[in-house]
């Protein structure tokens, strides 16, 4: 079976060919991309089944075997590919009313043709097993990432879009740097193999440094606080599609290298994880709060969501600083279970502000009354974003909550709850002025519901993510080996 | 002896109210698919929740599972005597409400959202009072606070905005403290089950004990507007007034109480509870509540006003009841659950009506208005009674077991603050009573202008099951038994003899 690669292969060569292809016919290419990534997502999907039948699924590229030959993995890491194709073709879906409102005829197959590269890089990423490989899909889906948030013209887009290039090739660089200091100890790249020649090359500084670089880096790319400065902005001002792929999924790539990374140094052993694992718990707490009250003094809706992402990913790496197999796995449940919710309350953003206009709060007043489903499925998002039980968002934060009494740190469970009482207050604040209040602007008064097209996404994710606590002991479930993984043996 | 059954009534109870919902959310443009769905399921509750009183007293348990949604919890409803009896009058209280909410309601904007979140109300109210463990109770707890906000808010206006805001600030900070009290509850016992005397155990260390009981008290206490958390009850007020007769009456305060009751009687458990000494300040607490909320009372001059704060004093009967541990005060509680429902509902029925009929709202204004709707202020006056504890109506009952449990306990000045309760009780019903029979109005000949029949009748039924309750407690086929069974469980005995 070649399914594997063809995960990265298939967007990437079909996004590669689309601006030529399409060059005469740029509104067709959304027919392009979406087969694209259905087939991505039938791939995917045969993938995780076999995955859940027999073992971890290995191919070396070219029939050369690792450590020699480049290799892939389909593992518990790679199984995210799914949540990735899922809500890509939900994103995929949503964008085509969006790009052809907002984005000239000419750039619009690039436009896809980004997209679909980044699909391909993220695919690449979490299923690469040795780190050069990691770096290279690293660098693909961060690059088309950037060109993404600069395709939204104007000046906030653009200087977002320089802030994001700048912090991201430090980042890159660091990830690069790390990789050398480890293929110079080791002579290999594969992880699994630096994993197991790490502790024979007996150099516990260069192994720290660059354990050091990695976490670094990848914090960066998690948009943990205090490196997380380049994410509102861009987030915020891309185009709303692409904002949810960036804040439901991009964004989440930091989280599979942080895991990775860990995954490395707890199965080399030379040094001490425990350092990273108070600096996530410490980083992710402050992130927490400061994302909510950052939240809450934004005006604009897409901000607010932007830095909720900010608060969400403090949860992600608290969870995983707490290192107990509960809170890793809420850490990781929470990933799923937050691409989800904010990739559905992008798309539900963007689809607001393509019939009004509108992006300031204020100014949504009274729309509830013109575009009811719409404005429901974004609470039902917001709800699911603060956490209420039997949300999505309720069972990373139960489990993370648990899993910091299992270690013997109560303050964390304060700072979840603080956590969540924040973001409600500005969650209430949307509600109320999308429900509650008369409309201030002629542009709502004569507001329609959305599309179809946008409809169904923002309401099948908003459905998905009040009932996804529901399934909250399944997905636990299968995050399971992946957390016994990360969490390692007790030595 | 009591058998488990699994059943489907215990979930399809809620989800009755909760399809109502939807399907006047995706139906309500048309009143008449509005009334409907609204009566009918209404109805339909009824017939369902009131077919599993026989079994209940007969010693069956139903049972459903969903199924776990998080390790080792499961998402499961459980028909407990204590349950049942809350499901009782919610389900009964939900007919009439929706009989007057209809009258009451014509006319007013945005009808569909309110009868839709008035059922989903409903539907949580439900939910909690069958809910298995903890965390069921929990999510359904939280669930009520975000249905019940649009209905607080319902006018639009920015008194309402800030009554809806306070209310939330109060009751999701609550929900907060719920949530870390049960975070710490599951890690000591890994278990959140409700089905037991007392899931707790006196082996785990008391600062964290203690830690639980305050988390947890202060969470639902919120709810159950105990002093100093009560601020949010009179300022929710500004709702319409079938949804403010329902949450308080049992929709929102009595899940607080209910709540409490869970975790005096489940969580920590009589025994635990009695060695533990944390029940005496609980109890002084509610009975501080008691006697300041009717002083406040006594200050009000708008009638719904007074009513608030007359609920707030009334809620702390339950508390008082639960925390002085004898099987004889905690019958109290439990049937006060029904006694104070029935009668305080139909005071803001009546109250609903005149404002609805003449536009009055304050007591100043209220003379000689028992000429002009007779049998609107004679239900009035059988709730009045009721409160002020006359023999043979429901409040009665109430602070009799009350008093006697006091004594069991050994703690007789809770029979003080009962008879100073009833006295001050007298000292703000007796006033609206003579303004009402006796002095003459503006048009002392003007025919009698009843308030018309939809919003009447369900008042007059409310007064009569206040009578009913009083009367004829002890019948074979009321939930009184229902009432024993739960202390019984509660407190391990093999029948219960008052």
């Amino acid at each position: 079976m070649h399914l594997l690669p063809l995960t990265a292969l298939l967007p990437i060569t079909a996004g590669a060919l689309a601006p030529a292809l399409f060059y005469r016919r740029p509104d067709a290419c959304w027919w392009w991309a979406l087969a694209a990534m259905l087939a991505n997502l039938i791939a995917v999907s045969i993938l995780w089944f076999e995955l859940h039948t027999g073992t971890t699924i290995r191919y070396p590229l070219g029939g050369w075997p690792a450590p020699y030959g480049i290799e892939l993995v389909f593992d518990g890491v790679a199984a995210l590919m799914l949540v990735l194709a899922a809500l890509s073709v939900a994103i995929m879906i949503a964008s085509r009313r969006y790009i052809n409102a907002t984005i000239p005829k000419g750039r619009r197959s690039l436009a896809y043709a980004l997209v679909l590269i980044n699909l391909g890089g993220m695919n690449g990423f979490v299923a690469a097993a040795d780190l050069f490989n990691l770096f290279v899909f690293m660098e693909i889906f961060s690059i088309t990432a950037y060109a993404l948030v600069a395709l939204a013209r104007g000046p906030v887009a653009a200087l977002a879009a320089l802030k994001y290039l700048l912090v991201g090739a430090v980042s890159s660089l660091l990830v690069l740097l790390a990789v050398a200091l480890l293929y110079a100890q080791t002579g290999s790249l594969n992880m699994a193999d630096i994993a197991a020649r790490l502790a024979a090359a007996d150099a516990p500084g260069a192994s720290a440094l660059a354990l050091g670089c990695l976490v670094v880096g990848f914090l960066v790319k998690a948009a943990i606080f205090p490196l997380h400065f380049w994410l509102p902005d861009a987030h915020a001002s891309a185009p709303s599609p692409v904002s949810a792929l960036l804040s439901g999924l991009v964004v989440k790539m930091g989280v599979v290298g942080l895991v990775r990374t860990r995954i490395l140094f707890v199965e080399a052993d030379v040094v001490p994880v425990v350092l990273l694992d108070q600096l996530l718990v410490w980083l992710g707490a402050i992130a927490v709060l400061a994302g909510a009250v950052l939240a809450l003094v934004q005006r604009e809706l897409k901000l607010m969501l932007a830095y909720s992402t900010v608060a969400n990913m403090g949860y992600i790496a608290v969870g995983l600083g707490l290192a107990t197999s509960a809170a890793v796995g809420g850490a990781l449940a929470h990933t799923v279970y937050h691409a989800v919710i904010k990739t559905g309350l992008f798309l539900t953003a963007g689809s607001i502000l393509l019939c009004t206009g509108l992006s300031r709060v204020d100014d949504l007043r009274g729309l509830g009354q013109r575009m009811p489903l719409t404005c429901g499925a974004l609470v039902l998002g917001l709800l699911a974003a603060t956490g209420i039980p039997t949300t999505a968002g309720f069972v990373g934060k139960w489990q993370i909550a648990v899993g910091a009494l299992e270690a013997g740190q109560p303050w964390v469970v304060g700072v979840i709850l603080a956590g969540s009482l924040l973001t409600l207050s500005w969650a209430i604040r949307v509600i109320n002025s999308l429900f509650f209040r008369p409309p201030a602007r002629a542009r709502v008064i004569i507001a329609d519901e959305a599309p179809a097209s946008l409809l169904i996404p923002s309401v099948v994710l908003a459905l998905l993510a009040i009932a996804g606590g529901l399934g909250g002991a399944v997905l636990l479930e299968l995050v399971e080996p992946l957390t016994t993984r990360i969490v390692g043996q007790p030595s | 002896m009591i058998t488990e059954l699994f059943d489907l009534r215990p979930i399809g109870a809620p989800l009755i109210s909760a399809l109502c919902a939807v399907g006047i959310m995706l139906l309500g443009h048309h009143s008449g698919w509005r009334i409907a769905l609204s009566l009918a399921a209404s109805a339909l509750k009824f017939v369902v929740v009131w077919s599993m009183l026989p079994g209940a007293l007969a010693g069956k348990v139903y049972f459903f599972s969903v199924g776990e949604i998080l390790p080792g919890l499961e998402f499961a409803f459980r028909v407990d005597a204590l349950g049942l009896f809350f499901g009782l009058v919610s389900s009964t209280l939900w007919v009439l409400t929706t009989i007057y909410a209809i009258a009451y309601m014509r006319g007013s904007h945005s009808l569909r959202r309110f009868f839709g979140f008035f059922a989903l109300c409903v539907s949580t109210t439900q939910a909690i009072a069958f809910a298995e463990n903890l965390l069921t109770l929990f999510i359904f707890y939280e669930l009520l606070t975000i249905c019940t906000y649009p209905l607080v808010v319902h006018s639009g206006t920015l008194e309402a905005r800030r009554a809806g805001r306070r209310y939330l600030i109060y009751t999701l900070t609550g929900g907060a403290a719920i949530l870390a009290g049960m975070i710490l509850v599951y890690q000591a016992t890994g278990s959140l089950s409700l089905s037991t005397p007392g899931l707790l155990e006196a082996s785990i260390d008391e600062r964290l004990l203690l830690l639980m009981f305050v988390l947890l008290i202060s969470g639902f206490g919120v709810k159950a507007a105990l002093m100093p958390l009560h601020a949010w009850l009179p300022t929710a007020m500004v709702a319409p007034t079938p949804f403010s007769a329902l949450l308080h009456a049992v929709a929102v305060v009595k899940a607080g109480s209910f709540g409490l009751m869970r975790v005096i009687y489940n969580i920590f458990g009589v025994d635990l509870l009695a060695t533990l000494g944390y029940h005496h300040v609980l109890a002084v607490i509610a009975a501080v509540t008691i006697l300041v909320a009717s002083l406040v009372a006594l200050r009000q001059d708008v009638l719904k006003r007074r009513l608030a704060w007359s609920t707030i004093s009334q809620l702390s009967y339950i508390v008082l009841a639960a925390c002085l541990l004898t099987p004889l005060a905690a019958l109290a509680a439990v049937i006060h659950i029904a006694n104070q429902a029935f009668a305080k509902i139909t005071l803001f029925f009546v109250a609903g009506a005149i404002e609805k009929t003449t536009g009055k709202k304050r007591i100043s204004e209220l003379d000689g208005i028992g000429r002009t709707m007779p049998w609107t202020m004679a239900a009035f006056t059988v709730a009045c009674l009721s409160f002020m504890g006359v023999p043979l109506l429901a409040g009665f009952i109430t602070k009799w077991y009350l008093s006697v449990g006091a004594l069991a306990a050994g703690a007789p000045v809770y029979v003080g603050v009962m008879m100073a309760s009833a006295i001050l009780n007298a000292a703000y019903w007796l006033p609206v009573l003579y303004r009402a029979w006796f002095k003459p109005g503006e048009h002392p000949d003007a025919p009698p202008r009843e308030a018309e029949n939809l919003l009447l009748w369900p008042t007059l039924a409310c007064a009569a099951y206040v009578i009913v309750l009083g009367v004829g407690a002890q019948a074979p086929a009321m939930p009184f038994a229902l009432a024993q069974s739960a202390v019984s469980f509660a407190f391990g005995l093999e029948a219960l003899t008052p």
